[in-house]
């Protein structure tokens, strides 16, 4: 437990003795101070003359405001995230400080959760912006404080589930421009797949004149299929939670997925024992 | 103190090593020989717990290195072949992070800092960028990392690779000191080094363990001067590699 919080404290520490936790904290808190003016002024004008946006009465503060700021802030986490999760184990093998750590007395684990708590208390720095935004509103006009529980846990779970995917890249890559590359991509990739799925017609694909096993069977692989696409989606699960709405299959999702890609990463460290 | 029996490594088809058998007494200061690429780094890394060998045990201190790695680590200072640091940290920084981790006690870490700072010259460094520095003071701070936490057995790849002439003095005398309390395994392709730090000398070449006795031993036979010693050694491995193909 101490070796955890001294590799995390270590590597939390070095991304400011370096440009990149200023760099990444600045742009973070640029992008998002200008979604939360930009958001602000649709809200502004949308209260002024409600009926020309469709609504019949004032429209929902949490609803117009909070909730697409916070999930735009969520998406922003996962642009940025390659950024800070690149460097975190392929820089240790690139320049060979990975042999100190693994000659250490370390357990595998000190060394994986220090690192994902360090990016994590990266993440937690970048929505201090956010609480700053949050603080400016509450000044103005009193909101559900569920609600911005809610969506900064949003915020937090997407941005995990993000880590613990790019730290498993970082554990298998040496370079860390691959290593961001690839967490970026892959990320996208999850991003864009929901918005196939919502697209994929609910019919049964198989034409009408085939057999009757052979339909019910595609029709089956076809629906895992588009629900796949539906779920796997990593802002399918943030809306509804950002609003305050809390299922605990959206909570699940962002918590397997952090688990599945740190149990991938205590693999991918394990793999030193038998690689040749 | 250690003890190595049969080891092997393979990277792919590659042997790195070929079932190596030695033993370390402890207090011993004991030199790894070898021409560039003969498998001393291996033999250090599997010994360190970096990476596993295919076949064969080592011990260290009657732990297995592969199953009681932690045990292992506690017990071995290890300096890595090219020195790799944090190069954002300071010296001090550093050494603070290093005596974390080896698990030095709170209340004796500014000791035990002080410690290996003094003993490796690096007083006044405390306070420098580890990029800044020099190849020499680098590897000082390698040194010093191995050493802190006192462990018993010291394990240095190269120790005085890239050093000037008159670090090298020092870092073979501090070697020399070290001894007795430490059990210390060090590889070198300097012949003249060995003669003058260590007990005992390993000879080791293409992944076979040619030669192994003391100073005396290996130069007195037949009045042989050690770069002989060496050469015979080796080539006697070649020989029979090469009637071993044909």
């Amino acid at each position: 437990m101490t070796n955890t919080f001294a590799v995390c404290r270590r590597e939390f520490a070095s991304f400011f003795l370096t440009p990149i936790g200023y760099v990444i904290v600045g742009m973070f808190a640029a992008i998002s101070g200008i979604a939360f003016v930009l958001s602000l002024f649709t809200f502004a004008k949308m209260s002024v003359e409600p009926t020309a946006y469709g609504f019949t009465t004032a429209p929902d503060f949490a609803e117009t405001l909070l909730s697409p700021y916070l999930v735009f802030c969520g998406m922003l986490v996962m642009f940025l995230t390659p950024l800070i999760t690149m460097r975190l184990l392929a820089e240790e093998k690139h320049r060979g400080t990975m042999e100190l750590l693994l000659t250490w007395p370390l357990r595998d684990r000190d060394i994986i959760f220090g690192k994902f708590f360090a990016a994590l208390g990266i993440l937690i720095t970048m929505m201090l912006v956010i609480a700053v935004h949050m603080a400016l509103i509450g000044s103005i006009t009193p909101f559900e404080p569920a609600v911005l529980l809610f969506g900064l846990l949003t915020v937090l779970l997407m941005g995990s589930a993000f880590i613990s995917l790019g730290l498993f890249v970082s554990s298998v890559t040496r370079n860390q421009i691959t290593s961001g590359t690839i967490t970026f991509g892959i990320s996208l990739l999850l991003y864009v797949v929901g918005n196939l799925g919502e697209k994929m017609p609910t019919a049964n694909p198989a034409p009408p004149g085939w057999p009757e096993i052979l339909r019910t069977f595609i029709g089956h692989a076809y629906a895992l299929l588009r629900g796949l696409a539906m779920e796997l989606s990593v802002d399918a699960h943030a809306g509804e939670m950002a609003l305050g709405i809390v299922q605990p299959r959206d909570i699940a999702y962002y918590l397997l997925f952090t688990a599945f890609f740190l149990f991938l990463t205590f693999r991918a460290f394990e793999s030193r024992n038998w690689r040749t | 103190m250690i003890e190595v029996q049969g080891l092997t490594k393979y990277f792919g088809s590659i042997a790195a090593l070929q079932d190596a058998t030695f033993s370390i007494e402890a207090g011993e200061i004991v030199g790894f020989l070898g021409p560039n690429g003969a498998g001393k780094s291996t033999a250090m890394r599997i010994l360190t717990g970096f990476f596993p060998a295919s076949r064969g045990e080592a011990r260290i201190d009657g732990y297995e290195v592969h199953e009681n790695p932690l045990e292992v680590k506690r017990r071995v200072g290890y300096l890595p072949e090219n020195v790799p640091l944090y190069d954002e940290m300071t010296v001090k920084g550093f050494l603070t992070y290093v005596a974390r981790m080896k698990g030095v006690a709170r209340t004796q870490q500014a000791e035990e800092l002080d410690r290996v700072m003094e003993k490796c010259g690096l007083r006044d460094m405390g306070k420098r960028t580890l990029h800044q520095l020099s190849k020499g003071y680098r590897q000082r701070v390698g040194i010093a990392q191995a050493l802190t936490g006192s462990p018993p057995v010291l394990i240095l790849d190269e120790p005085t690779v890239g050093l000037d002439p008159g670090q090298i003095v020092d870092i073979r005398s501090m070697i020399k000191e070290l001894g007795g309390d430490h059990t210390v395994l060090l590889s070198t392709h300097i012949l003249p080094e060995v003669s003058m730090v260590c007990d005992r000398v390993i000879i080791i070449s293409r992944g076979h363990i040619v030669a192994q006795d003391t100073m005396e031993q290996l130069t007195a036979a037949g009045g042989k001067t050690l770069e002989q010693a060496f050469m015979d050694a080796v080539a006697s491995d070649r020989s029979s590699g090469t009637e071993e193909t044909q």
